[in-house]
C-alpha cells in the first residue's frame, strides 16, 4: 500500500453503507427531530424491559463474588505456578534460567547450584508479584511446562512488593499426591496437535 | 615479506605472502566461521568450517592454513559452501544432548550459536549413541558427550602451556580427550577449560552457579606477577537473600592472551569491610603524621605509589619497599650502563626467539606465563632454551634443551661468562675490551662450578640461530652484587646478540621503582600499606585498618613487558581507602585514578587519563592495552669489576619460591588456590638436616620463625628445599634477602 492509499483510508468496496438519519438543516427541523425523539414512547420500552428483568425470579447476572467465583479461563493469565513431574512427582524446573532472562518487568530471580548427584538444583526461585506484569512470557519460554500460569488472580496484598518463594508456587507434594495437579492449557503448553509437527531424527542403526 | 593482491568476495586486498586467508579476511572485516580456530595457537584444522572456494581449484580449501598467493579470487559463501558447513554442524550435532538447560556453557557456546547461524532446524545423519562418562580433573571435569573434538585444549595444553599432556585418544566416534599426566603434573591452569567452545570441560566450583549471561563482565589486569595478564572478572549478586556481589569467575581474552592457575582461579581474595571504621581512621592519620617510615609492598597501583609518595614527602618520611628495593637497585644500575631505562625484549618477542636461556629464576613459578611464551617458542621456532639455575626444575625438562646448575650466589660470575662468551668484542669500548679478555675464567668456573667448557657449548647449542632472549628471574635482586650484575647484563644486551627479558620480583615493582625513591631501611615509627610495620593498612583484613585488595581497586599496574595496563574494580569497597587518608593530609584527590595522569613523565610514564586506557589486542594478537612505557635514554657508562670470593652457601639451603598455582598471601585466601605450606625438599637435604619425610620442621628465615611440614621430593637434586611463603601473611612482603639462604632445620617433637 502506497502511503498516500494509506492516508486515503477509502472504504473498501466491501463495505455495506448505512444511510443514516438525514441531518437536520435549520431549526425548524431541529425542534421536530427534538419532539419525535421525546415523544415516541421508546423510553418505555427500555423501561419496561428493566422492570421485567428486575422483577423475574433467579435471573442474577453477577456473583455474590466472595462466596461465589467465577471459573477462569484456561488461557487467563494469573499468579505464576510451578509443576511437578507427572510420575516422578520432581520438580519440572531444571534452572535454564530462561524465564529469569526473558522477563521484561526483571521481577523474576532464581539461584541454582550443584546437587549431590552432579545435577543442576534450583535452590531458591522468586517472583516479585509487585513488579510482575503478567505477559506470560515466561510460561511460554519455559522448555519444560514447569512454571505455568494459575487461575489465582486474588493476589491483593497489604504491601506493594509481593514476593513468591518457591515453596508459594510449587505444586505441595500432598496435593500432587493426591492428583490435583492440573496441568496447564494456557500459554506456551502444548496443541492438541502437537504430536504432529514432531520430525523424527533418523535411526539407520 | 612480498605483497600480493587477492580478491576475497569481490573485494581487492593488498597483503604480504605469509598471511593464510583467514588471517588475511579477518583484518579485512570478512566473516569465515570457524569452529577449531584459535588465533594464539597455530592453525589446528579439526573443524573445516572455514573451508573457501578459491576460482580455479576444484574442491574447497582450508582458509585457515592455506596461505594466500598472489591473484588469487577467493569466495567465502556460496550455495555450496553453506551446504557443506551446514553438514558440518549437523555431524557436531550429532548425539549431542539436548542439556542446554543445564549446560555450563549454555549461552557462550560456539556449538548454540553455530546451529543456529547454519539453520540446523533437523538431523539427517544418526549414529548409535555409547556411554560416556564425567571424568574429574581436579579443579576441572571433562565431559566427553559434549566434546565436539576441536582439539583446541590439545593444542594450548602442548603449545602455550607446553605440558603436551592432553592428547586426543583416536577411535572415530569414540574419540576422546585424555589428560594423560593426570596425577603427578597437571597444573590446573585452567587453559584448556577456556578455550573449550562447549561445556565439555568446565570448572567444578562454577558449574551450575549461576548462567554466564547474568554476569557482569569487569576488564581488568591480573596483579599476581609482573606480567599482569589481561582478565575480567565476572560478577553477580550473591544470591536472592543476600544482593551483595561477589566474583563468580575470571575470564579472558582466551583468543589472544592466556593465564596461570593463580590468576584464574585466585580470584575471591577480596577485603570484605561492610563499613567505614571512622575511629579507626583518625588513628590512621595520626600513625601517618607520625611516620619515619613508609613500608609497603609492591602489590599496589601505580596511583597508590605515587600517593604514598607524596604522603611521605608530605609527612617526611622515607618510603621502604622490601621486595622492590633490590629491583629499584637494579633498574638503576642498568640504566646508567645501558644508556636506556628498560630493557628491550617483551613476551611477544621472546615468543619469537630461537636461542633462550633463563637466568636466575625458577621460570614456571616465577612467570608462568613467561613460561608459556617460552613454552611458544620451542614449539614453533624450535627454541633452544638453556635453563640457568642452582636447582634444576625437570617439571618444564620437555621445553629446556640444557640445564646448567651453578652454585647459589655465583650469578655475577654466570653472567660475566656469558658476556665472555657471547660479546662481539670489535664494538666494546678498548676498557671493556680488555676488562672481558682478563675475566679469570678459572676463577669464575671455579665460583660457580660450572666448567669453561659448559659455557663454550652454549655458543655451538645456539649455532646458527638468530634472535636471542635472556630472561633473568628475580635471584638477581636481592643479591648483595645486584648494581654490578645490572651492569654486566647490560653490556651482554649491548654487545652481544641477546635481548633482555627482566622479570620484575612482584606484581608492580617496575612501577614502584619507578615512581618511588626507596630506601633500604630507616628506623623510627613505621606506618605498613600492606607490610608488617608499627601500625598496619592491609588489604588481607588482618591489620589496623583495611584497605582494598587489588580486585577492588581502581589504578595501573605496569607489565614486564613495559605496559601500562588498567585495572578496574570488580567488586565495591566499602571502607576507607589510601585516597581518604591522603585527603586528610591533604595530598589525595577526588578518585585515586585521578593521579593516572600525574604518574611520572620523566620516568616514561604518559599523561594519560585512566579512563582513555583501552583494553584491546590487535588481528594477531599483540597486546595493545593501556600505553607502552617510554624507554628513557641516557649516557652509557659500563665500568665492570670482578666477582669478589663468595660465601658458599653448604648444608641445608632453603630457596625462596611460591608455586605457580599459589603465589602470594592473596592468592593463598582464594578458595580454588590456597594451600598447605610445606617445605619441599630433596632427599640430601632431609639427611643434611636430619628430618625425614612428613616431619614437622622449624627454621628462621629473616627473623621470622617458621614452620612447616617436610616432603621430600625426588625430582629435586642438590642440598636444596624450597620453602613457599603465601602463607606468612604480610610478612611474605617483608623478605629482603638472597632467595637462597642457609638455615638451621630443627625438627619440632
Amino acid at each position: 500500500m502506497s502511503l498516500e492509499q494509506f492516508k486515503r483510508r477509502d472504504a473498501l468496496p466491501g463495505y455495506i453503507f448505512y444511510e443514516a438519519e438525514k441531518k437536520p438543516q435549520n431549526g425548524w427541523e431541529s425542534f421536530k427531530r427534538v419532539l419525535k425523539r421525546t415523544f415516541k414512547g421508546e423510553l418505555f420500552v427500555g423501561l419496561w424491559i428493566v422492570f421485567r428483568e428486575m422483577i423475574k425470579r433467579g435471573n442474577s447476572h453477577t456473583l455474590s463474588y466472595p462466596q461465589e467465583k467465577l471459573a477462569i479461563g484456561p488461557r487467563y493469565r494469573a499468579i505464576h505456578k510451578l509443576l511437578r513431574l507427572l510420575e516422578s512427582g520432581n520438580e519440572r524446573c531444571i534452572g535454564c534460567g530462561l524465564c529469569e532472562k526473558i522477563c521484561i518487568a526483571k521481577c523474576i530471580r532464581m539461584d541454582t547450584r550443584i546437587d549431590e548427584n552432579s545435577r543442576k538444583e534450583v535452590s531458591q526461585y522468586t517472583i516479585n508479584f509487585g513488579r510482575c506484569i503478567f505477559c506470560g512470557f515466561c510460561a511460554e519460554v519455559c522448555p519444560e511446562l514447569a512454571i505455568v500460569h494459575s487461575g489465582e488472580y486474588e493476589n491483593a496484598s497489604e504491601q506493594r512488593a509481593h514476593y513468591a518463594l518457591k515453596e508459594d508456587m510449587l505444586t505441595p507434594l500432598d496435593e500432587f499426591k493426591a492428583n490435583k495437579q492440573k496441568e496447564f492449557k494456557g500459554f506456551g503448553a502444548l496443541s492438541d496437535n502437537a504430536d504432529s509437527f514432531v520430525k523424527k531424527t533418523p535411526l539407520a542403526y | 615479506m612480498k605483497t600480493v593482491k587477492v580478491t576475497i568476495d569481490g573485494k581487492e586486498i593488498q597483503t604480504s605472502l605469509d598471511r593464510t586467508i583467514l588471517q588475511v579476511a579477518r583484518e579485512n572485516n570478512i566473516y569465515i566461521p570457524t569452529m577449531c580456530y584459535l588465533t594464539k595457537v597455530e592453525p589446528i584444522g579439526a573443524c573445516r568450517l572455514c573451508v573457501v572456494e578459491v576460482e580455479g581449484l576444484d574442491g574447497m580449501v582450508l582458509s585457515c592454513q592455506e596461505k594466500v598467493v598472489d591473484g588469487a579470487v577467493i569466495q567465502t559463501n556460496s550455495k555450496a559452501l553453506q551446504e557443506e558447513r551446514q553438514n558440518i554442524m549437523k555431524l557436531y550435532a550429532l548425539n549431542h544432548p539436548l542439556e542446554c538447560g543445564v549446560c555450563v556453557k549454555s549461552g557462550e557456546c560456539d556449538l548454540q550459536n553455530k546451529t543456529s547461524e547454519f539453520e540446523v532446524n533437523e538431523q539427517s545423519f544418526s549414529l548409535r549413541d555409547i556411554k560416556r562418562k564425567v571424568e574429574n580433573w581436579g579443579v576441572i571435569s571433562y565431559d566427553s558427550s559434549l566434546c565436539i573434538l576441536c582439539e583446541k585444549c590439545v593444542k594450548v595444553c602442548n603449545e602455550i602451556v607446553g605440558k603436551g599432556q592432553l592428547k586426543v585418544e583416536p577411535g572415530g566416534y569414540k574419540a576422546i580427550i585424555v589428560n594423560t599426566k593426570l596425577e603427578d603434573s597437571c597444573i590446573d591452569c585452567g587453559e584448556c577449560m577456556a578455550v573449550c567452545p562447549v561445556g565439555a570441560l568446565a570448572v567444578n566450583d562454577f558449574k551450575y552457579t549461576t548462567n554466564p549471561w547474568e554476569l557482569k563482565k569487569v576488564p581488568s589486569t591480573c596483579t599476581f606477577c609482573s606480567s599482569g595478564c589481561e582478565l575480567s572478572y565476572e560478577v553477580k549478586q550473591i544470591g536472592i537473600e543476600n544482593s551483595k556481589e561477589k566474583i563468580y569467575r575470571v575470564t579472558n581474552n582466551y583468543e589472544y592472551s592466556s593465564l596461570c592457575g593463580a590468576g584464574r582461579f585466585g580470584f575471591d581474595y577480596e577485603n570484605l569491610v561492610t563499613k567505614k571504621d571512622e575511629d579507626e581512621f583518625l588513628n590512621a592519620i595520626e600513625a601517618f603524621k607520625k611516620a619515619e617510615v613508609i613500608k609497603f609492598s609492591s602489590l599496589i597501583t601505580n596511583e597508590e605509589a605515587l600517593l604514598l609518595k607524596k604522603i611521605a614527602k608530605r609527612v617526611d618520611a622515607k618510603l621502604v619497599c622490601s621486595d622492590a628495593f633490590g629491583f629499584s637497585k637494579f633498574l638503576r644500575a642498568f640504566k646508567k650502563a645501558r644508556g636506556k631505562s628498560l630493557w628491550s625484549s617483551t613476551q611477544k618477542k621472546l615468543s619469537q626467539s630461537d636461542a633462550i636461556v633463563v637466568f636466575g629464576s625458577r621460570i614456571k613459578d616465577d612467570a608462568p606465563v613467561v613460561k608459556n611464551h617460552i613454552a611458544m617458542a620451542t614449539k614453533r621456532k624450535k627454541a633452544k632454551v638453556v635453563y640457568m639455575h642452582p636447582i634444576e626444575d625437570f617439571a618444564i625438562s620437555n621445553l629446556v634443551t640444557k640445564f646448567i646448575k651453578y652454585e647459589p650466589g655465583s650469578e655475577e660470575a654466570m653472567a660475566l661468562m656469558l658476556l665472555q662468551v657471547f660479546a662481539n668484542k670489535e664494538e666494546m669500548t678498548q676498557d671493556l675490551q680488555d676488562f672481558v679478555d682478563d675475566i679469570d675464567i678459572g676463577f669464575l668456573s671455579g665460583e660457580s662450578s660450572i666448567s669453561e667448557e659448559e659455557i663454550d657449548e652454549l655458543k655451538e647449542e645456539f649455532w646458527k640461530k638468530k634472535r636471542f632472549t635472556l630472561v633473568v628471574g628475580a635471584d638477581v635482586f636481592n643479591h648483595p652484587e645486584v648494581e654490578n650484575i645490572a651492569k654486566i647484563l647490560a653490556a651482554i644486551e649491548r654487545y652481544t646478540d641477546f635481548e633482555l627479558l627482566v622479570i620484575p620480583p612482584n606484581g608492580n615493582s617496575l612501577g614502584v621503582s619507578l615512581i618511588c625513591d626507596l630506601v633500604e631501611k630507616h628506623e623510627g615509627f613505621s606506618v605498613g600499606y600492606n607490610a608488617p610495620a608499627d601500625y598496619v593498612l592491609s588489604a588481607l583484613g588482618d591489620g589496623d585498618l583495611g584497605m582494598p585488595a587489588l580486585n577492588q581497586q581502581e589504578g595501573t599496574f605496569v607489565t614486564l613487558d613495559k605496559r601500562v595496563v588498567p585495572l578496574n574494580a570488580g567488586l565495591e569497597y566499602k571502607g576507607f581507602i589510601l585516597n581518604d587518608i591522603a585527603n586528610s593530609l591533604g595530598v589525595g584527590s577526588t578518585h585515586t585514578i585521578d593521579f593516572t595522569k600525574e604518574l611520572p613523565v620523566d620516568k616514561g610514564f604518559r599523561s594519560i587519563e585512566f579512563d582513555s586506557l583501552e583494553v584491546k589486542f590487535s588481528v594477531d594478537g599483540d597486546d595493545l592495552r593501556g600505553y607502552e612505557l617510554e624507554t628513557i635514554l641516557c649516557d652509557s657508562q659500563i665500568e665492570l669489576s670482578e666477582p669478589d670470593e663468595l660465601p658458599s652457601y653448604d648444608g641445608t639451603v632453603i630457596y625462596i619460591v611460591n608455586p605457580a598455582s599459589n603465589p602470594n598471601p592473596f592468592t593463598n585466601r582464594a578458595k580454588l588456590t590456597s594451600s598447605e605450606a610445606k617445605l619441599i625438599g630433596t632427599k640430601q637435604f632431609a639427611s643434611a638436616a636430619k628430618i625425614s619425610d612428613g616431619d614437622v620442621v622449624e627454621f628462621e628465615v629473616c627473623g621470622n620463625y617458621i614452620s612447616r611440614v617436610f616432603k621430600i621430593d625426588d625430582t629435586l637434586k642438590g642440598t636444596f628445599a624450597l620453602n613457599p611463603t603465601f602463607d606468612m601473611g604480610l610478612k611474605a612482603f617483608d623478605l629482603p634477602i638472597y632467595r637462597f639462604s642457609k638455615v638451621k632445620i630443627k625438627k619440632r617433637g
